[in-house]
């Protein structure tokens, strides 16, 4: 049974969504995408039925059981992690010989055996993390409901999580997991469809494929981590941004947004012969070390971030205050109207 | 004449100036005016507080307490003190901890209403609460005239004295108590499985548990120590503070030494308890 949302919208202290209609396939993985404090945990929250919608209608969550793991877990801080994740089959009245077996096979699948006893004050956030899931899994729901699972994790236990939500995704096709982050690496890497929600509205939805190569707006590219967004007037195919002529493949047009990937833009020390037909001039304004690429900004008139290897760095010797060119192909030009 | 000329130092020369001057006690202690002129006033206040009923627990031997709490009426009126006060903390968790609950997670039309009702009964002069409640349930109100039963001159009397002047501890206790446990929790018991009782039964309740206990010490001492709101109601039978009040007016202020000794002392250990609770938060 498919998960519908129809015109759903709703408003609670500073937050409100307007008018989300979705369609989530069961057994889908759903992210929901978008900047922090937007709305995302409502939905999931009103998915669950914690929250009534003001108006519009959710459908097809009749005798759903779901999984919800809020950002900070919220394990109960006066049981053991074995009655944690107990917490759900005790509610049922399970008996103890039924609910042991579940509880230490879900504690042996997500390594978490040697805690059972401890009590959740002073686990780490990643085993924090193990113990909402298993005490979400305990219940065998048929829907996942996470709000920022990774959000109050370190980088190591992000790649981790992650890694972890793909494999356990992979071998349960059944149930429908829906998962809500402001990372648009996540949503990439975990989403069989994306949603994106900005302001309170829906403004995408399609696999991560679509969405990051056809953004659907100036923010929705902005959020999807698109370094280089502007905006102008294009007359005879080119677009004017502060003195830069950029060759676009729109005819012409009061208003368009373009969006370049960082990665799409080759620099090199001088102009050579191509077919790309942007090809700028321009002075090295800052380098940015990241963790495995190298981000420079450019200003050609207008600043570009393009991102090289490590490699290309120290082979180039780039230096701020160099002289460099950057070209990019109009074909590899992202457009939208707003 | 020293300590005027000091302080008139104090209120002309900035402090920063001193840095540097060369180290004697005149500007040493110009230095610290600050801190010392707020150490006086404060341990001024803490004498005013501490000297009475200091004197009150040295002037009685431990062996006079004992022969006093061993008197049949002293027994008896710190008993039904301490019984009432029991009664009415009991009453105001059944009552109060649902209330504490909606007040901490409910926003209603009026709720600023009910909170401020709730805090009235602090704000009244007892004997005022007393003939309040006197004219809802006493020998002339329509309660009486219902029902046939004078609650007056009784201890259910004087538990409902109690509680009208102690419960706002409770509740606010247990409401601050509430109001620090994150929503999440609940929502996340519901998703589990549980019903909206079974969230806060199986949940909440547990983790409030320190404000429920420190609140309810809190209530229960303060009912003991009731006096205005309880004559009123019941003069007899009477409880320790009005016990207290009897002695000193028929035969003074040494007889009612004793017994007031020793109510301190049983308000001295509620005093600690609740400290003791609250410090392991």
């Amino acid at each position: 049974m498919n998960l519908l949302l129809q015109d759903v919208s709703k408003s609670f202290k500073e937050f409100a969504i307007k008018d989300i209609n979705l369609e989530i396939q069961k057994g889908e993985y759903f992210v929901i995408l978008g900047p922090s404090g937007a709305g995302k945990t409502l939905i999931l929250e009103m998915i669950a039925g914690l929250l009534p919608p003001d108006s519009g209608k959710i459908l097809g969550m009749e005798n759903q059981k779901t999984g919800f793991i809020y950002q900070d877990y919220m394990l109960f801080p006066h049981l053991s992690v074995y009655n944690n994740i107990a917490y759900g089959l005790n509610i049922r009245k399970l008996r103890k010989e039924e609910i042991k077996p579940v509880v230490e096979k879900l504690a042996e699948e997500l390594n978490i055996s040697h805690l059972l006893t401890r009590e959740v004050l002073n686990l780490s956030g990643g085993e924090k993390q193990r113990v909402a899931i298993a005490r979400a899994m305990a219940i065998s729901p048929d829907i996942f409901l996470f709000d920022e699972p990774t959000a109050a994790l370190d980088r190591s236990a992000r790649l981790k999580t992650q890694s972890l939500f793909l494999n356990w995704h992979k071998k349960d096709r059944n149930s429908t997991f829906i998962h809500v982050t402001h990372d648009f690496e996540e949503a990439l890497s975990l989403g069989d469809r994306i949603g994106i929600l900005l302001d309170g509205c829906l403004v995408q939805c399609g696999t991560p494929d679509h969405v990051f190569n056809h953004p659907a707006s100036k923010d929705a590219a902005d959020f999807l981590g698109y370094r280089n967004v502007f905006g102008g007037p294009v007359q005879d195919n080119i677009l004017y941004i502060n003195g830069t002529s950029v060759t676009v493949p729109v005819k012409s047009a009061e208003h368009i947004y373009i969006a370049i990937r960082s990665d799409d833009i080759i620099i090199s020390g001088t102009k050579f012969q191509s077919s790309a037909r942007n090809s700028f001039s321009g002075t090295v304004k800052n380098i940015l070390k990241k963790s495995s690429i190298i981000e420079i900004i450019l200003d050609i008139g207008i600043l570009l971030a393009i991102d090289i290897t490590w490699k290309s760095y120290k082979e180039m010797d780039i230096k701020i205050g160099d002289q460099l060119w950057a070209t990019f192909k109009v074909s590899s030009l992202k457009v939208f109207e707003h | 004449m020293e300590c005027v000329r000091y302080l008139q130092k104090c209120l002309r020369r900035p402090g920063a100036l001193l840095k540097n001057r060369p180290w004697t006690l005149q500007n040493f202690l110009l230095k610290m005016r600050f801190k010392i002129i707020f150490s006086t006033l404060g341990f001024l206040l803490v004498l005013f507080i501490f000297v009475p009923i200091f004197r009150m627990l040295i002037n009685s031997t431990p062996g006079t307490l004992v022969e006093t709490a061993k008197e049949v009426e002293v027994f008896n009126s710190i008993f039904l003190t301490l019984r009432a006060s029991l009664w009415a903390t009991i009453a105001a968790l059944f009552t109060g901890v649902p209330l504490a609950w909606l007040l901490a997670r409910k926003n209603f039309k009026g709720k600023k209403l009910v909170e401020g009702i709730i805090d009235l009964p602090v704000i009244i002069p007892h004997t005022a609460a007393g003939i309040a409640l006197l004219s809802v349930w006493g020998r002339q109100s329509l309660f009486s005239k219902i029902s046939g039963v004078s609650i007056i001159g009784t201890e259910i009397a004087i538990s409902m004295a109690m509680f009208f002047v102690s419960v706002p501890f409770l509740v606010n206790a247990v409401k601050e108590g509430f109001k620090l446990i994150d929503e999440r929790y609940e929502k996340t018991a519901v998703t589990l499985g549980a019903t909206p009782w079974k969230a806060f039964s199986s949940v909440s309740l547990p983790m409030v548990k320190k404000s429920i206990v420190s609140g309810s010490i809190m209530m229960w001492g303060r009912g003991i120590s009731e006096f205005g709101a309880v004559i009123i109601l019941a003069y007899h039978p009477m409880v320790a503070p009005v016990l207290i009040f009897e002695r000193f007016q028929n035969f003074g202020l040494k007889y009612a030494l004793p017994v007031t000794a020793l109510l301190i002392l049983i308000s001295l250990a509620i005093f600690i308890a609740v400290r003791i609770f609250e410090d392991k938060r």
